[in-house]
């Protein structure tokens, strides 16, 4: 136990540091029986977010580290919770492998949030995200019971999918201790095609006939998302180029007729430019929030929320965000969200003001009928209400 | 009775497991005696015995749901929602719904309702919720666990009226069907336009979505391109009350809790799925389709491990043993090496730009691990012959012997050799023949155990056979069924995968949907057996 540090300070009153899923699940035991509440917390940079007021115990899963199992050839692999996903990629990369899922800071991102809050980058487009490589799962439950379901091969449907269920649940549901992933090769070459353009209608245009080919991410950033990332100016299309040497030409010529005057960017280069988008800090800038929409729709999404964003194009989900206030932040966000329900999707709030938070649904809510049966699930997983209590759609 | 059924499940003397072990279990609806709930079975493996006891436990009120016979005011109510052609309750034409592919047991419902439309669903289910009734969900019956056989649920809901695809929109990427849509006729509908959806279970021409999605199924190409779990963007579920819900959508990220993940893979015990959005994926530029021909087995297992550590993420890569392959050339001369001990299917697909390099290295990788000869498809057409041949192998296999029952295992795809090796010594153990066609680059095997069921010693032999290959898998590393589902089929075989504790979570997760386990009961999850008859297993049918 410790007090918190600082960056924890919004996320937990006290700090436990279990070593393993035992104590783990000793820790949940007993804050059940006294009604205290805990979540568990990496670098709880996205409870810090999400929080209102900190719960009392953060459950911090630093000190599980271990890489449990690595089977490069059934390309499989099995790691504590606290792993970070930079961390998992480099005990892969000398066998040429990765976890192909890129949060922003992938060193500061433990696979639990990964998981539990579904943390994902520009990669999603060709890889998927953790929902799809995420194979088995251990975590302690409710009564501090270890739990675990799925197993260590690539394909498994026996039993019900408890992986598809702690995913995405934000630390509501119970603290995963344990995941095992399928993993990829890392491929041979990767390169960026780099177009710009002085308006954002031509930048989608040409996403939109890029979307065709097979690439490993399709970004389309506004003027402020650009000029961070170090592109200058105008509205930007980065598209993700790799495969084999001959694979990236021809991804290459072929971005190069559809989108004219498309740059190739390289080697290093490429590398660079594609951290500084993965990585790109939605954390500091005044408000930002992440839409998914029908993919088709994020061109017309984008246009009319009026602000900055980094936007997936393939996969119709987008980082929205303002590097100043706005008079009115709830108003704004009310906007943005009639934009993303009205083009068939939703939109969660990633960072405000922690004075504006109180006042602020980060979530969306889903409809009545998926509300009620989250209600349920949580009561059923849950039912003492001590897993990151009040902060999940319909403050569960 | 439930009382009883309870307190002697914590003795746990008194399971019925599904046979092999225990002896047959006996399932169905047809009993009104309730002292065969609490039937006493030797030999009752105590792991499997504590687990259910304790998922019994939490499960307790809901055991004792004792079938009400079918009055004739249900059967008019329900004709007035769907219809007098929605409703089939003459025994004889119930027969054909006595089982789906898992032919070993089986039970007619005492009524089937065939609803046109989600409102028609909710209006079913609430009829029948009112009266306490339990019922069975059914696509198209190839289900190969059980999923679709009738276990204290008399009325069986069939989607096949709910056939229509509602949304085509390329642009989204998204196709919107209704639950009893063939799998095949979605790829069908966008093909012209460079599309296709990606799984592809070898059943495709006859299997539904909603069964698909029941079953989270996977197919050849699930390799590369993911399991249907992948492709379910939103659904339509009806629950057991009769209540519509809406979940996921068309966006990619989901909102609050993925229910659309929990709900696909629940093998019909969440509710019932009456429309669904998919997620379709863009033709690749061109494939390269080759065949490997090696003298056994094990050099062929080889060289998948060989392939996917090289790094190489192949479309598909399924294997055929020789039993399969002479099978399939007697029954459809497809131009398979007949003298071979085993063949690949390798399919690689993307850009062109790569693909001849790609399979240049495939097969320098097969050949140093022995195979005999690498043969490229010259054309569409050779390569349309050779998916014929891996989809039909099942239906070839039917020449061979009166039955056969289909297993799904997975281990590790280091440990295929072992699980070969594992699988030979079964046949020769229990003096049966067992074929291999299987999604080898997924770990993925189906040993198709022949045998014949006017000899109830061999149907007992091939039960125990496919018991003795699951436990296996599930010792290297593996798991029951990587596609099929555990149905009523493997459910004694879950305390080998999960703990009490996993089961008692599922259990609870499933309750969530249903809670009071009147959509098709006493499925996945391992309980005290409950009555009757199991009849001799017949032929499958073959697709
Ligand atoms: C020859 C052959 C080859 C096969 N190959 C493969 C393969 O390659 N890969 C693979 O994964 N499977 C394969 N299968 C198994 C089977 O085809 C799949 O499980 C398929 O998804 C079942 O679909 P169905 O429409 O026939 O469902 P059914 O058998 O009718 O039902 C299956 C389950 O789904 C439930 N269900 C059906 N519809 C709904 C609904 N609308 N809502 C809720 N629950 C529902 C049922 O209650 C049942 O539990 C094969 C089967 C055969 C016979």
């Amino acid at each position: 136990m410790r007090a918190p540090y600082a960056h924890e300070e919004r996320a937990a009153r006290i700090v436990a540091e279990p070593a393993d899923a035992r104590e783990v699940a000793e820790l949940v035991r007993a804050c059940e029986t006294d009604g205290i509440s805990l979540a568990a917390m990496g670098a709880a940079r996205t409870l810090g977010e999400i929080r209102k007021t900190p719960v009392a115990l953060g459950v911090s899963l630093n000190r599980m580290r271990r890489v449990i199992a690595y089977e490069p050839a059934d390309m499989t692999v099995t790691v504590e919770g606290g792993v970070s996903v930079d961390e998992l990629n480099r005990t892969m990369e000398p066998s040429g492998q990765r976890l192909p899922v890129d949060p922003q800071r992938p060193d500061l991102t433990c696979i639990g949030s990964l998981i539990a809050a579904s943390h994902a980058g520009p990669l999603r487009l060709s890889e998927g995200t953790s929902r799809d490589l995420l194979i088995g799962i251990r975590y302690a439950g409710r009564g501090g019971k270890i739990v675990h379901g799925g197993g260590r091969v690539v394909k498994n449907v026996a039993g019900y999918d408890l992986m598809k269920v702690l995913g995405s649940s934000f630390g509501t549901l119970g603290i995963i201790v344990e995941a095992t992933f399928k993993v990829r090769p890392v491929p041979e070459h990767y390169a960026m095609a780099l177009a710009r353009y002085d308006d954002a209608e031509r930048t989608f245009e040409a996403a939109r006939a890029l979307n065709d080919l097979p690439l490993a991410h399709l970004e389309v950033l506004s003027p402020a998302a650009a000029e961070s990332c170090g592109f200058d100016g105008k509205y930007v299309l980065l598209a993700g180029l790799s495969g084999s040497r001959s694979e990236v030409a021809s991804q290459y010529a072929a971005a190069a007729r559809m989108a004219p005057g498309a740059r190739l960017i390289e080697k290093e280069d490429a590398r660079a430019a594609y951290a500084c988008l993965r990585d790109f800090d939605f954390l500091s800038q005044s408000l930002a929030a992440r839409a998914a929409v029908a993919p088709a729709e994020l061109a017309s999404a984008m246009l009319a929320a009026d602000a900055e964003f980094v936007a997936h194009a393939g996969s119709g989900v987008a980082e929205l965000f303002l590097n100043r206030m706005p008079a009115d932040v709830r108003a704004t966000v009310a906007r943005w969200r009639e934009i993303a329900r009205g083009r068939r999707g939703h939109l969660r709030v990633i960072h405000c003001d922690p004075e504006v938070r109180p006042s602020i649904e980060l979530f969306d809510l889903p409809n009545s009928g998926a509300m009620g049966l989250m209600r349920r699930l949580k009561t059923a997983f849950d039912p003492a209400g001590i897993f990151n209590p009040g902060c999940f759609v319909g403050e569960i | 009775m439930r009382a009883d059924g309870f307190s002697s499940a914590y003795g746990c003397d008194n399971f019925v497991f599904p046979f092999g072990r225990g002896g047959f279990r006996d399932r169905g609806i047809r009993s009104e005696n309730p002292s065969i709930i609490a039937r006493a079975t030797a030999g009752a493996n105590a792991v499997s015995a504590i687990c259910c006891a304790i998922v019994h436990g939490v499960s307790a009120d809901v055991i004792g749901i004792a079938a009400t016979p079918l009055d004739s005011r249900l059967v008019d109510e329900l004709a007035a929602i769907v219809g007098r052609d929605g409703i089939v309750s003459r025994p004889s034409e119930l027969k054909v719904y006595e089982c789906d592919g898992w032919t070993v047991e089986k039970n007619s419902p005492d009524l089937l309702v065939m609803p046109r439309t989600t409102e028609q669903v909710s209006a079913v289910l609430k009829a029948l919720w009112r009266r306490g009734l339990p019922f069975v969900p059914r696509g198209a019956g190839t289900g190969l666990s059980g999923g679709a056989l009738p276990v204290n649920a008399p009325v069986m809901i069939c989607t096949s009226k709910m056939n229509h695809i509602l949304a085509i929109d390329l642009a989204n990427r998204r196709v919107e069907v209704e639950s009893g849509v063939v799998n095949l006729h979605v790829t069908n509908a966008i093909k012209r336009d460079g599309f296709f959806y990606a799984p592809d279970p070898s059943s495709q021409q006859a299997c539904t979505i909603g069964g698909n999605i029941a079953e989270n199924s996977g197919g050849p190409h699930t390799l590369k391109y993911g399991v249907t779990t992948n492709h379910v963007m939103g659904l339509t579920l009806v629950l057991a009350d009769g209540e519509v819900v809406e979940l996921g959508g068309w966006a990619e990220e989901r909102c609050g809790y993925d229910l659309v993940g929990a709900v696909v893979g629940a093998e019909g015990t969440a509710g019932i799925v009456t429309r669904a959005v998919l997620k379709i994926v863009r033709e690749p530029e061109d494939h390269r389709t080759l065949l490997a021909t090696f003298a056994d087995v094990e050099a062929a297992t080889r060289a998948v491990s060989a392939i996917i550590a090289a790094g190489i993420v192949p479309g598909a890569i399924e294997m055929m043993d020789q039993l399969i392959i002479r099978a399939v050339e007697d029954a459809f001369h497809a131009g398979l090496p007949a003298d071979a001990g085993a063949v690949l299917i390798i399919e690689l697909d993307g850009l062109v730009a790569g693909l001849d390099e790609c399979a240049a290295r495939v097969t320098e990788i097969a050949r140093s691990a022995g195979a005999s000869e690498v043969r490229l498809a010259r054309d569409e057409a050779e390569r349309a012959g050779l998916w014929k041949a891996r989809k039909r192998a099942f239906g070839a296999v039917g020449r061979l012997a009166p039955n056969y029952a289909t297993q799904d295992g997975v281990v590790p795809r280091t440990r295929l050799p072992d699980i070969l090796r594992v699988i030979g010594a079964v046949s020769k153990k229990y003096h049966l023949a067992i074929g291999n066609v299987f999604h080898a680059g997924d770990g993925n095997i189906h040993p198709i155990i022949l045998y014949d069921e006017r000899k109830p010693e061999e149907v007992r032999a091939a039960v125990e056979a496919g018991r003795e290959i699951l436990a296996a898998c599930v010792e290297m590393g593996g798991s029951l069924t990587g596609e099929h589902g555990i149905g009523v089929e493997k459910q004694g075989e879950m305390p080998l995968l999960f703990s009490p504790e996993d089961l008692i979570a599922m259990t609870e997760l499933r309750r969530v949907f249903d809670p009071m386990e009147r959509s098709n009961p006493n499925k996945v999850i391992p309980r005290p057996g409950s009555c009757v008859e199991v009849a001799a297993p017949r032929r499958q049918v073959p697709i």
